[in-house]
């Protein structure tokens, strides 16, 4: 097991070194750069931005400047931004990166506790009145649009009736302890509902088309044929089965949750890496794009690793050596 | 079994209420009782909360910002040496007062000596130095600076920038608090070039140019130190910025204890105003046209409205720079092509006349800007509203003018063929990013088809491309749209119009137009204000002639604030002014 997870953790560097290449030339190959048309102020000299392109490097081949990217990065420099002037990459990242873990697990903690347990109890009374109002809701949660949802929930939560925060994520500078997390999770509940919304509806039909499946199967007749209880049945024999999928979309939703997510951070100016990473592209600030793709590359795969090392601890049938 | 699962819920419950419960615990503002009652004495203390759509990029230092979103912040926490008054002449601030030398190639300014910087420091002389010293240093610009247009005239800038010299003779400290400007040549801008925001010296003197960007006295909250009425004092980054007064202000104790600026989204601006928990929206985005109304109607908000500096225009692509030109920047008109499709003057004046401008302002804005012809900003001395052609909406003189240049409709198509009576189609290029100008491009080539030029509306490209293009590879541009929004200092257009202008992307080359710019800017004449003014009328005539551009509209600016908000005075260019005078009423 160890060695699997070693082995996959050293398949990891190819890939990554891989997906910076392609990324790096994309991203070079759209028009454009970071300075052009930033700023644009009748009063300021193009010869100016003429000097700082060339002072940057971006006057260089593009081969020149991967080289001086990749060996920096090798040293765990990442660089400056182009944009946030004077501030490391990585300074940049790591003071979102914290929101946007946050708001992750919230969002999945609100997927994972509504949305198993209603797929499980739609599987058990498939057609019941329950069923029904849960399919309802699912279609529901995957035809509003997030930003939408995001700004009705404003609109009624914060406008209205002014029980939730609508932007940021901490009212005051200065706060600490134990007010400091109160704030910080008042400032979580409407944008990870918004969130929750839409993957809460979409798990909730896996769960629900999963389950069925596995209550149709032959070992499932055998386990009640032997008189095996109703819960038994569901909770050891059927569940268990049902989870693998799950797992695997799960490892997926880790990655996807940590790439942030750009249109709800920005409806509840939220800051995490979702906007960045958008406002980035915008300008062009090749450093910050690089830098967040690895870092996506990077939790993506390991979402996968972790999908897999669960399987085996799920399903005692899947061994790794 | 049911009744553990019953606990499980009522916790959850108890969570999630509790959690509520403390939030709305917190919304109730630390106000006093007791200063509520008199409206109109400005009583001290309050908080005000300003609101802003994106947050600064936190680069708060006056030489390197580059946003209005830190500006926003700056303009509480520095300040220079002059400042402008509502009719954008300059007015005493850091400095008391000024005087010329005879050939006005030297002003030497008194400076205010109770000025201090927030540390505490006494503000002096050797800090204006070292200011005007860093912007004109080797290595600024590469730094990231891009603010060299107020140090360029001063004497030895030159050898100064490219390190020939370690001598900086521009700007002297003739005291601690008198300090002279020296220009190479007599300067008609010397007291724009003198109101620049002056950084501390004692705080950046060991600092190295290439540094000062990442140096923590140009980020973080208690380490910025300006001169202005309040100091930066704490922040979350991305979210919000808190400005705490500065109690020892030269011009007096600020009446209010904090200003707040939160980054909120622009969707929700509207609701928090009404709610109270922002009081004010202005720069650079303000509120939207279309919601005038919803505003208005807001019993707590009032609206202030004027002018904005800055227009959108169509521009004219009169010849084309060459490729390779383009690739090195180099401006030489003798290598330009001259552009055949809109060769004639009579077809760009025929646009002109072809688009309703007046309606894009009442359609798009609901009103809110103003049809401008020329390209200086209206609120200036030296806008001309009435000798320069008006171009007042006329299809059917545009027709007429068409029909005269020789552009008709030979083969029956609806569209009119060049004189030759070859296939003429104008290509229109537009930029994402303003949604306002997004929406004209196709209505201006409605009206442009209505007179029969057909128009190629090509594919809209996103502002970093769109800008790439237009410098590089637009050698097969006709028309294209752009804003400029413009500096509140000076009038003078010949940064973007003379046929030496990078941003002359129409590539203008009229050489009486050009020497109507030098001549208004031609000291000793140009020193009188009713010259410079002679001359940019006959300038802002000429442009309309030639028309290197149709200027289209200039939105309002449209700021909102709490009426709570007490003893504001607006500038032209800016909301926050005096705001050591602001105050709350509850």
């Amino acid at each position: 097991m160890y060695k699997y997870i070693i082995r996959r953790l050293l398949i990891f560097i190819p890939m990554l070194f891989v997906l910076t290449i392609f990324v790096f030339g994309l991203i070079q190959a759209a028009p454009g750069d970071p300075i052009t048309g930033k700023n644009f102020d009748p009063n300021i000299d193009p010869e100016v931005f003429e000097r700082q392109k060339e002072a940057l490097g971006l006057n260089d081949p593009i081969h020149v400047q991967y080289w001086n990217w990749v060996t920096k990065v090798m040293q765990g420099d990442f660089g400056e931004s182009y944009i946030f002037k004077g501030r490391d990459v990585s300074e940049l990242i790591g003071e979102r990166i914290g929101n946007t873990f946050y708001l992750g697990i919230f969002t999945l903690f609100i997927t994972i506790i509504v949305s198993i347990p209603i797929g499980i109890y739609s599987a058990k009374k498939p057609y019941s009145i329950l069923d029904y109002g849960a399919t309802t809701f699912g279609f529901f949660g995957l035809a509003v649009p997030n930003f939408f949802f995001g700004l009705v929930a404003i609109y009624v939560f914060s406008i209205k009736l002014g029980w939730l925060p609508s932007q940021g994520s901490v009212s005051s500078p200065g706060l600490t302890g134990i007010e400091l997390f109160l704030d910080k999770l008042q400032h979580l509940i409407l944008p990870g509902l918004t969130l929750g919304l839409a993957g809460t509806a979409s798990y909730m039909r896996f769960m629900r088309s999963e389950v069925l499946d596995v209550l149709a199967s032959d070992y499932i007749r055998t386990a009640r044929a032997k008189g095996m209880t109703n819960r038994n049945v569901l909770y050891k024999h059927t569940l268990r089965n049902a989870m693998i999928p799950i797992i695997t979309l799960l490892g997926f939703e880790v990655g996807i949750l940590l790439s942030g997510a750009v249109i709800t951070e920005g409806v509840f100016q939220y800051p995490g890496i979702g906007t960045l990473f958008l406002s980035s592209i915008g300008n062009r600030d090749y450093p910050v794009i690089m830098a967040i793709n690895l870092m996506l590359g990077f939790f993506i795969l390991l979402g996968n690793l972790l999908a897999d090392i669960f399987y085996s601890i799920v399903d005692p049938r899947i061994r790794y050596d | 079994m049911k009744a553990k699962k019953s606990w499980l819920i009522m916790l959850c419950f108890a969570l999630v209420f509790g959690v509520l419960a403390a939030c709305s615990g917190n919304k109730e503002p630390a106000s006093s009782e007791n200063e509520g009652s008199s409206e109109k004495d400005p009583v001290s203390g309050g908080t005000v909360v300003g609101a802003m759509d994106t947050a600064p990029t936190g680069l708060f230092n006056p030489i390197f910002y580059t946003e209005a979103y830190e500006s926003n912040i700056l303009s509480f926490t520095h300040e220079g040496l002059l400042t402008q008054d509502k009719n954008l002449d300059f007015i005493p601030n850091l400095a008391k007062e000024w005087t010329f030398n005879d050939d006005q190639t030297e002003v030497t300014f008194k400076l205010d000596e109770k000025a201090k910087w927030h540390d505490g420091e006494p503000f002096t002389a050797k800090d204006v130095v070292f200011t005007y010293k860093t912007i004109a240093s080797p290595g600024y610009v590469e730094a990231g600076g891009v603010r060299t247009q107020y140090v360029e005239r001063l004497l030895g800038y030159e050898d100064f920038s490219t390190g020939k010299t370690t001598d900086f003779q521009g700007v002297v400290a003739v005291d601690d608090h008198t300090v002279s400007f020296k220009f190479a040549q007599p300067n008609v801008l010397a007291l724009s070039d003198a109101s620049f925001s002056i950084i501390p010296e004692h705080i950046f003197k060991d600092i190295p140019v290439a540094e000062i960007p990442e140096a923590g006295a140009s980020r973080n909250p208690g380490e910025v130190i300006g001169t202005g009425p309040f100091q930066f004092s704490e922040m979350v980054q991305g979210e919000q910025y808190v400005l705490k007064k500065f109690a020892d202000y030269w011009q007096g104790e600020p009446k209010l204890d904090s200003v707040i600026w939160k980054v909120v989204d622009q969707a929700v601006i509207l609701g928090l105003l009404e709610n109270g928990e922002i009081d004010f929206v202005a720069d650079p985005n303000g509120f939207q046209a279309a919601d005038y109304e919803t505003v208005d109607a807001l019993e707590n908000v009032e609206i202030i409205e004027q002018p904005d500096f800055g227009y959108q225009t169509m521009g004219m692509m009169h010849n084309h720079r060459s490729k390779e030109d383009s690739e090195a920047g180099t401006i030489n008109p003798a290598n330009w092509t001259v552009n055949e499709k809109l060769k004639d003057q009579k077809v760009r004046q025929a646009i002109a006349y072809a688009i309703n401008r007046q309606g894009l302002v009442d359609g798009l804005l609901y009103g809110r800007g103003i049809v401008q012809n020329s390209p200086i900003a209206t609120q200036f001395w030296a806008y001309d509203d009435t000798t320069p052609n008006q171009y007042e909406f006329d299809p059917e003189k545009a027709k007429a003018l068409l029909d005269e240049a020789g552009y008709k409709d030979v083969n029956g198509d609806g569209f009119r063929e060049d004189p030759n009576g070859k296939e003429w189609v104008l290509n229109l290029n537009y930029p994402l990013g303003n949604q306002i100008r997004e929406r004209s491009a196709p209505i201006i080539e409605e009206f442009l088809e209505e007179v029969g030029i057909s128009i190629d509306l090509r594919q809209p490209k996103e502002a970093a491309a769109y800008f790439e293009d237009l410098e590089k590879n637009s050698q097969d541009w006709d028309l294209y749209l752009i804003g400029w929004s413009l500096d509140s200092t000076d009038p003078d257009p010949s940064g973007l119009w003379s046929s030496m202008a990078g941003y002359n992307y129409s590539r203008w080359n009229n050489p009486e137009a050009d020497q109507l710019l030098k001549d208004a800017f031609t000291p000793p004449d140009a020193f009188e204000q009713d010259y410079r003014k002679q001359k940019y009328s006959e300038w802002q005539v000429e442009f309309g002639e030639d028309l290197p551009s149709l200027i289209l509209y200039a939105a309002n600016s449209l700021w909102a604030h709490n009426k709570r908000l007490q003893g504001i005075d607006v500038l032209p260019y800016s909301f926050l002014n005096d705001t050591h005078l602001w105050y709350v009423t509850e």
